[in-house]
């Protein structure tokens, strides 16, 4: 089985606002899937939803990206992208 | 012909360019808060102080400028090691590198301090020593280079992209320019000294064409 690195709290956010995002295209987001895609336990997927919503990055009822958190993911993947062209790997 | 002009011109603008890199190279150390990425904006911080140095000394114009050239040399290597030890650490699990990556860092700002002594307190050291220092210190940054260049070029054939082969290219010109000078150092060709500043040149312009390219694209292309 292929293991997965661990991830601190700071790549959790920055991929579950990139999911939520890619969600947020469909009609509905819908949380079982978010929670496939992070590979986290529902519990744990729950704490990290309210703690986006505290910092008032998403919005707490639809999960939708506030501005906030649009301009902070697009900050977040401009910097991801920098290191994969740099050669660095984040994990 | 050698003309310490153009020389001087040529360190300034490399210094011009290694402070604008500084502003992208912050950007994943701000965003993380590792200690690890620090490297890379102490790597191009350095990388710049040793190009200022190399414009005074080389510019005929202070009296000590043997000293200066002295410390200018310590100071690329140092740059070089701090980004050999970020890279080296980019690729480890943060929990366990914090740690080793801090010892390292602090055992290198240990070696920064002390050869900057030597060169200030024991100048008689830094002028006789000088000209068989410059072959050591630029084959050890040749290796350094070469740690670089491999890293990101298996970084680059990992996960493949347009973009990611420019950084490794980069490197291996500032690994030529190192080789070109070493040459110039034994045996005084100005054909490898001018090629030497060129290819610095062209490998900085590449590091800032992708940083800039990497930040200044469309948000809507980002998200």
């Amino acid at each position: 089985m292929k293991k997965i690195p661990r991830r601190d709290k700071l790549k959790i956010y920055g991929d579950l606002l990139m999911i939520l995002n890619d969600q947020s295209k469909t009609e509905k987001i819908i949380l079982t899937q978010v929670q496939v895609r992070m590979g986290v336990p529902f519990d744990r997927l729950k704490n990290y939803i309210s703690d986006l919503s505290e910092l008032d990055l998403i919005d707490e009822i639809s999960l939708k990206l506030t501005e906030k958190g649009k301009q902070y993911l697009i900050e977040y993947a401009k910097v991801l992208d920098f290191m994969k062209h740099m050669g660095l790997a984040y994990q | 012909m050698y003309d310490p002009t153009i020389r001087t011109v040529v360190e300034v603008v490399s210094a011009i360019l290694c402070f604008i890199l500084l502003r992208f190279m912050i950007k994943p150390y701000k965003l993380t808060g590792e200690g690890r990425y620090l490297g890379l904006p102490l790597g191009f911080g350095f990388l710049g102080v040793s190009y200022i140095l190399g414009a005074i000394a080389f510019s005929n114009t202070i009296f000590s400028f043997r000293q200066l050239a002295y410390l200018q040399l310590f100071a690329r290597t140092f740059a070089y090691c701090f980004l050999v030890v970020t890279y080296y650490f980019s690729k480890k699990p943060a929990e366990d590198s914090r740690i080793k990556w801090d010892i390292t860092l602090s055992l290198l700002i240990v070696g920064l301090a002390a050869s900057i002594v030597t060169a200030i307190i024991i100048p008689q050291f830094a002028v006789d020593s000088y000209q068989a220092t410059q072959v050591y210190v630029r084959s050890f940054n040749i290796i350094c280079l070469i740690y670089i260049s491999i890293h990101t070029l298996r970084s680059h054939i990992e996960k493949p992209d347009p973009m990611t082969i420019w950084i490794p290219f980069g490197f291996i010109l500032l690994g030529i320019s190192q080789y070109s000078l070493l040459i110039w150092a034994i045996d005084e060709s100005i054909l490898a000294f001018n090629g030497a500043l060129v290819l610095r040149l062209a490998a900085l312009t590449i590091f800032l064409l992708v940083s800039y390219t990497t930040f200044n694209k469309s948000n809507k292309k980002v998200v």
